[in-house]
């Protein structure tokens, strides 16, 4: 327990009867008043520290991981044509993996920092290149995915909850577990059959039809089209995570004295809810929702791979059966880099929008 | 001028759990006329709140009403919902216990006053601006700076939570203003200046108030008239006077009695309750002069952002065998950090000396762990002190367990709980928290630090959080302890009446320091010091409306 100290200016009005000065008691001078105190910066400080740290052990484990995976991958780049030994053995240096483990890390930290991640075995490009143009799909992919699954989470759960255990409820819940135990492939293929084999309704994969200006307004339609079936998929499967969260937290709320406040001051049932439970009820929920894009974009390897969406997801898919380390060391990082920057996303807007972490 | 009036009201509380129908309120009828104050005391489960809360329509919708509620001569039951809306606040609105969570944490209090205004827009204020005039002098009008329009309600002491609530309440000049606890965990300082305040504005305004409590003193204080509450029916109703000095009936003797008239001789070393706990030594424990537990020139200070703060300065203090030590002060006045280091649990400046038993306080962990089997500590609230998925065998057991005491688990867990008087013992082991009372859980509380046969009990606000009946049977439990068993025990409270009721000395803590030090008898018949004489003079005595009259 500790007694704050005051610099607030004193009080004009008269002085409170029946409280000697000194008692401490006056109204704006409170002994139990909270102290104040916080800086922006430090918590900013505390936070990129975090993140940094976790970056470095991303990094760290990104180079060693993928070095305990099966396979060769000089003898996988040889398999499809014959090779001498002496050919290996050149292959070997020309991608530095005769050297000892800890001059190839050495050498893989450099390149980190130099933005230069190596060259990958399969594609015979630079692994920063490959990435980049790989990036953009998948930022389409998920950023809409995300978008509607987020949306369409939170509004069904904070509707479910303030009218919890009706018909409503329990339809929305229910179906959103059901999506959300469906495995994301089989939901992928099964949508696949049916509106691109049977109906014909849109297409299998890719992106675009070969031919097309992805900037033309044929283009961009058709992009559209490409992209409902995966993005379908991907929302069904997650915005079961953000319906339960919402729908939790509201619950919590509900009960609390301050809607009774809000009720007695004559708000309506709707504005009690929109403007008093649900931007409380936001808040768990929203470092649950950051924490999840970063997951979404990691799911994207199963839908891309599905709907051969030509994405980052597909390109460590395939960097994956190589094993194609450069390639993977990349994507991981990357992968990882958004993750760890979304959740500090989340830390730094819940500050904002939380007053009781932003001045604690 | 509106007024408000129960007429035969029943409410009804449906369930479809297997207990059936709950009936709330039964057959209550209450007149409020315009400019009246009435009080409705009673315990938890009295009704009193779901009562007050059907003036307005705000109970949940599994709710049935019986009989008429009428405000201004409408029953609130013909209004439609959006004429309901325009009565709330307008005409008769609610201070809640805003020590509490009745204000929005994540809202600027000024804007939640704001809020009201806009709901109900009246000429004086249309406009934003204006609402914003309003806002800052019903800040003024209950005594707090403008600056802390922009709070938040974390940012806030209990005390002024509780003013924001009383000037939103204000906000509309409603004809009837209904309190629900509002000084409910405020300590006397701070509660005596709520109640003046709130008298001051609703007489000076001619504004009605329907107050509920659970304590007949600070009921009293205010209201003209008293109402007592118990199982959702009318025990007695009459004049303030009347019921508290005059009761007829004996359930509201038994709550006068339970708040103690500080130098009345017949509560002294007797707390009033209907089940007392037995003294089974012929010759009882008297405090001894052997010292137990002795802290000199004890001094506690923490960092803060704004520099080193300096919690408990400079305190002396001894406690002997079998003597209740009450150690009083207001909320931040350090007397919980003091309970804390006295238990090894928080780190004493240089300087500072423990002792017990005459040795110096281990500062080891391993040696601490055997100081504490010795001294135990008991903390305010027993719902949140267990573990609400531990049965009461577990919850007991475990000091035994951590200090590694295997035999005899069971003979002694049984001891513990027939010690604190739960009895027979047995019946209780396989229970869960949440199948006992509040009374009960306390005592399962109590009976996990006896387990371990301490030499010291450390109580923090032991009490506080229980009802009225509730509180003298365990202050009646510490006192058997005591006279029992020889044990000591040092009992953190913001209330004198416990120290008058059980304790032999009593320690007056302000600001970290004791500034008064002495026998319960002397100190609190004849105060020296002026914060011992302003706690005093802060207690809420039963009596017609004696703080409005005395401020």
């Amino acid at each position: 327990m500790t007694t704050p100290t005051h610099d607030l200016p004193t009080p004009s009005g008269e002085p409170d009867p029946g409280s000697t000065g000194s008692s401490g008691g006056r109204a704006d001078h409170d002994m139990d008043e909270p102290p104040k105190g916080g800086s922006f910066l430090g918590y900013l400080l505390r936070k990129l520290g975090g993140a940094l740290t976790s970056m470095i052990l991303v990094v760290v484990l990104g180079f060693f991981a993928f070095r305990m995976l099966p396979g060769d991958p000089v003898l996988k780049i040889a398999k499809e044509r014959p090779m001498s030994p002496a050919q290996i053995a050149e292959l070997r240096s020309q991608y530095g993996l005769d050297k000892p483990v800890i001059v190839q890390f050495w050498d893989y930290l450099v390149g980190i920092f130099t933005g230069e991640l190596g060259e990958s075995y399969v594609y015979r490009k630079p692994v920063s290149e490959l990435i980049v143009d790989y990036l953009g799909p998948t930022l389409l992919l998920t950023a809409t995915a995300a978008v509607l699954a987020i949306g369409l989470g939170l509004w069904l759960g904070q509707l479910s909850a303030w009218r919890r255990n009706s018909l409503f409820d329990k339809v929305a819940s229910s179906t959103s577990l059901v999506f959300w135990s469906v495995p994301t492939f089989w939901l992928g293929l099964i949508l696949l059959m049916i509106f691109g084999g049977t109906l014909q309704w849109l297409p299998t994969g890719g992106m675009i039809t070969p031919g097309l200006d992805p900037w033309s307004p044929a283009g961009i339609i058709d992009v559209i089209k490409h992209l409902i079936l995966p993005v379908i998929t991907m929302v069904a499967v997650v915005y079961a995570q953000y319906l339960m969260v919402m729908r939790a937290s509201l619950i919590e709320e509900m009960s609390e004295d301050y809607l009774t406040t809000a009720r007695a001051k004559g708000l309506t049932e709707d504005e009690v809810r929109k403007k008093h439970a649900v931007p409380n009820a936001l808040l768990p929920t929203i470092t649950v929702v950051f924490m999840h894009i970063g997951g979404l974009i990691t799911g994207a390897v199963t839908v891309e791979a599905v709907f051969s969406w030509p994405g980052l997801g597909k390109l460590t898919f395939e960097a994956i059966s190589g094993p194609d380390l450069p390639l993977l060391q990349g994507t991981f990082v990357v992968f990882s880099a958004i993750i760890i920057v979304m959740n500090l996303a989340a830390d730094i807007v819940y500050r904002f929008l939380d007053p009781r972490v932003r001045r604690a | 001028m509106t007024e408000l009036s129960f007429a035969n009201v029943s409410i009804t509380y449906r369930s479809a759990s297997t207990r059936g129908d709950v009936t709330a309120v039964s057959d209550i009828s209450l007149d409020l006329p315009t400019g009246a104050t009435l009080g409705i005391a009673g315990e938890s489960g009295s009704g009193k709140s779901t009562l007050i809360m059907s003036a307005l329509r705000l109970l949940p919708k599994s709710t049935t009403i019986d009989g008429q509620v009428r405000l201004g001569g409408k029953d609130i039951r013909d209004l439609s919902f959006g004429e309901i809306r325009a009565v709330r606040w307008a005409q008769a609105s609610i201070v809640f216990q805003g020590a509490l969570h009745s204000l929005n944490p994540v809202r600027e209090v000024g804007g939640q006053i704001i809020e009201a205004l806009e709901h109900h827009a009246k000429d004086a204020w249309m406009t934003p601006a204006k609402r914003r005039d309003r806002m800052f002098e019903l800040l003024e009008e209950v005594d707090l700076d403008q600056s802390k329009a922009v709070s938040y309600p974390h940012e806030l002491s209990g005390g002024q939570k509780q003013r924001i609530m009383i000037a939103m309440a204000l906000a509309c000049e409603p004809d009837i203003i209904i309190a629900d606890e509002p000084t409910t965990a405020l300590d006397v300082i701070v509660q005596k200046q709520i109640l003046e305040g709130m008298a001051r504005l609703v007489g000076e305004r001619g504004i009605s108030l329907l107050m509920i409590s659970h304590d007949l003193a600070v009921l009293s204080a205010v209201c003209e008239n008293l109402a007592i509450m118990r199982h959702g029916k009318l025990v007695e109703y009459g004049p303030s006077d009347q019921v508290c000095l005059a009761p007829e009936e004996d359930y509201t003797k038994q709550l006068a009695n339970a708040f103690p008239q500080i130098g009345d001789a017949e509560s002294r070393m007797n707390p009033r309750t209907l089940k007392p706990a037995e003294v089974r030594r012929a010759q009882p424990y008297e405090m001894t002069d052997e010292v137990v537990l002795e802290a000199k020139n004890l001094s506690v200070s923490f960092d803060t952002r704004q520099g080193r703060e300096r919690a408990v300065r400079g305190v002396d203090l001894a406690l002997h065998k079998a003597e209740i030590l009450a150690v009083v002060g207001q909320s931040g006045s350090g007397k919980t950090t003091l309970a804390r280091s006295l238990l090894g649990l928080q780190e004493v400046d240089a300087g500072s000396q423990l002792d017990f038993a005459g040795t110096a306080l281990p500062r080891k962990a391993k040696a601490l762990r055997a100081f504490r089997r010795q001294v135990q500590m008991i903390l305010q609230d027993p719902s949140g002190s267990l573990n609400p998925k531990r049965s009461v065998y577990e919850a007991v057991v475990e000091g035994l367990r951590v200090q590694k005491i295997t035999d005899d688990e069971y003979a002694r867990v049984i001891g513990a709980l027939e010690a604190a008087e739960l009895t027979p013992a047995a019946d209780y082991l396989e229970s869960i928290p949440q199948e006992l009372s509040g009374g009960q859980r306390q005592r399962v509380v109590i009976a996990g630090a006896l387990a371990l046969d301490p030499q010291v009990l450390i109580a923090d606000e032991p009490v506080a959080s229980l009802d009225a009946s509730v509180r003298g049977e365990i202050l009646s439990l510490f006192l058997a302890l005591k006279k029992n068993l020889g044990m000591s025990a040092l009992i953190i409270t913001h209330d004198l009446g416990l120290a008058w009721n059980i304790a032999d000395t009593v320690a007056v803590m302000k600001k970290g320091e004791i500034v008064e030090y002495g026998d319960v008898d002397t100190v609190l018949s004849d105060p020296q010091h002026a914060y011992t004489q302003e706690l005093l003079a802060a207690v809420p005595r039963l009596g017609s409306q004696s703080l409005v009259n005395n401020g």
